[in-house]
């Protein structure tokens, strides 16, 4: 059974249309979802969680319709929005005061062993954290409430080459035994060639290809050019994909 | 419901909600226009409103296990705390303002029992349209509170100009048997707000399905 099950999700703005998306996720798995800046990635995850109304679509998580069973689902989940500052004068103690009283499978040992294991300082502000530490605050929250599916908005975008690198390393424990998994957006797609086991790539709100990392970078090889032997890697699809010619 | 209600009070509140509503206690200066009480009531939730949209108080509500229309009632069910909150801190000063201030407030209305009943009025007149406008957008707070204010001030400037009409008179004592006799002011008063807080939340709640984060 997907963890994620995503059918035809579509949302209609009056310059941009994000048409008919549609993949699965299965536990245990990464997924990147790549598409340039404006493609629909933070579109197609908010119409996931329905902050955003889908005007078509299904969403199916752990098994059930995610519209119908909001509050079960979101149960079972950890968003981090990356870049977006929540209560930044706050101590993060006090919002996890609130927060963990939302989960009844709030596990308080597991949060004190993640704030220990990323170094986080609960009398701290939010404000005082660099941005990767916040993205690490978020999941700690996101894994004591034993979240089995992670979407990530982002999560590495801002950071340093040390900081991403220890983030992609996380994700990867994290997916590890096989229960969990992760939804990650990005245009890093370096990122991806390291963690990611599934790549969902979208253009301009279109679909262009959702499948495992080498099926997807496989179907991309007519983009090759002459005399190029090796393998074309995300970026070089990306931006072939994507390149424009100015008539200027 | 009710820790959405600890959310909004410990993470979403700004410090001058608590400021404003404590400043029912000031029935109790001596020549003053009290009905500006009821605007201070109005004052704090919308600064509290613009502290939210600051620190992104909605989307991290709505990443929470809680159906988009929990929000709203969240929100609103602050905004009833604070204004009841207030009422009742303005009570033991009015009543204490009978004992030390009996010569009665020169400035405009006594805090008698028409003043609360007016106060609910204006209250509800603020929230009708301060919510149902601001949860259209779920970010615009200064437009909804400029229009909410509108009405609200108006009311306040009936009501302190009301008394000052010999034939409103008995709006402004503070005698047992003329209070008695503003009792209905009061009860409409309170019946109006229930009504009113229950269309705000209705038509709130509709607007904000359709607002996308």
């Amino acid at each position: 059974m997907s963890i994620l099950a995503v059918q035809g999700l579509t949302k209609k703005y009056e310059s941009f249309t994000l048409d008919d998306v549609s993949f699965s996720l299965q536990p245990g798995r990464i997924m990147g979802l790549i598409g340039k800046n404006g493609a629909g990635k933070t579109t197609t995850l908010k119409s996931i969680l329905n902050l955003v109304r889908a005007d078509r679509g299904r969403v199916e998580m752990f098994g059930r319709d995610f519209y119908q069973n909001e509050q079960w689902c979101k149960q079972k989940i950890g968003v981090v929005l990356g870049g977006i500052d929540f209560y930044s004068h706050k101590r993060l103690s006090s919002i996890t005061e609130v927060t963990r009283r939302f989960y009844p499978a709030w596990d308080g040992k597991a949060y004190q062993k993640y704030l220990t294991m990323f170094e986080l300082v609960p009398s701290k502000k939010v404000r005082e954290l660099s941005s990767g530490m916040k993205v690490k605050y978020m999941l700690a929250l996101a894994l004591s409430h034993n979240a089995k599916l992670l979407i990530l908005d982002e999560p590495t975008s801002g950071l340093d080459p040390v900081s991403r690198d220890d983030l992609l390393v996380l994700f990867r424990q994290l997916v590890q035994d096989g229960e969990r998994s992760i939804l990650y957006s990005t245009h890093i797609t370096s990122d991806l060639e390291k963690c990611a086991d599934d790549i969902t790539y979208i253009k301009d709100g279109k679909l262009m290809k959702s499948a495992d990392k080498m099926t997807f970078i496989e179907s991309f090889q007519h983009l090759k050019e002459s005399g190029e032997t090796r393998p074309l890697s995300l970026e070089e699809i990306m931006i072939r994909t994507e390149r424009r010619n100015y008539d200027v | 419901m009710y820790n959405l209600l600890y959310k909004e009070l410990r993470l979403a509140a700004h410090p001058n909600l608590f400021v404003f509503t404590l400043l029912g206690a000031l029935v109790l200066v001596p020549a003053y226009p009290y009905g500006m009480v009821f605007l201070f009531g109005c004052l704090g939730p919308f600064i509290t409103f613009t502290y939210g949209r600051e620190i992104n108080d909605i989307y991290y509500t709505s990443l929470l296990p809680v159906k988009k229309r929990d929000i709203v009632k969240s929100k609103i069910a602050l905004v009833v705390v604070s204004q009841m909150a207030q009422l009742l801190i303005s009570l033991p000063f009015a009543l204490l303002r009978l004992r030390v201030l009996p010569a009665g407030n020169p400035a405009g209305i006594e805090a008698n029992v028409a003043y609360y009943g007016f106060g609910l009025m204006i209250y509800t007149m603020f929230n009708l349209i301060f919510l149902t406008h601001f949860f259209k957008s779920g970010y615009r707070v200064g437009w909804s509170f400029l229009f909410a204010m509108i009405p609200a001030t108006l009311g306040v400037l009936c009501m302190e100009t009301a008394v000052h009409f010999p034939q409103f008179a008995w709006l402004d004592s503070v005698e047992k048997a003329m209070m008695f006799k503003q009792l209905p002011i009061l009860l409409v008063g309170g019946v109006v707000y229930i009504l009113g807080i229950a269309v705000a939340y209705r038509v709130s709640a509709k607007r904000f399905e359709m607002v996308d984060l």
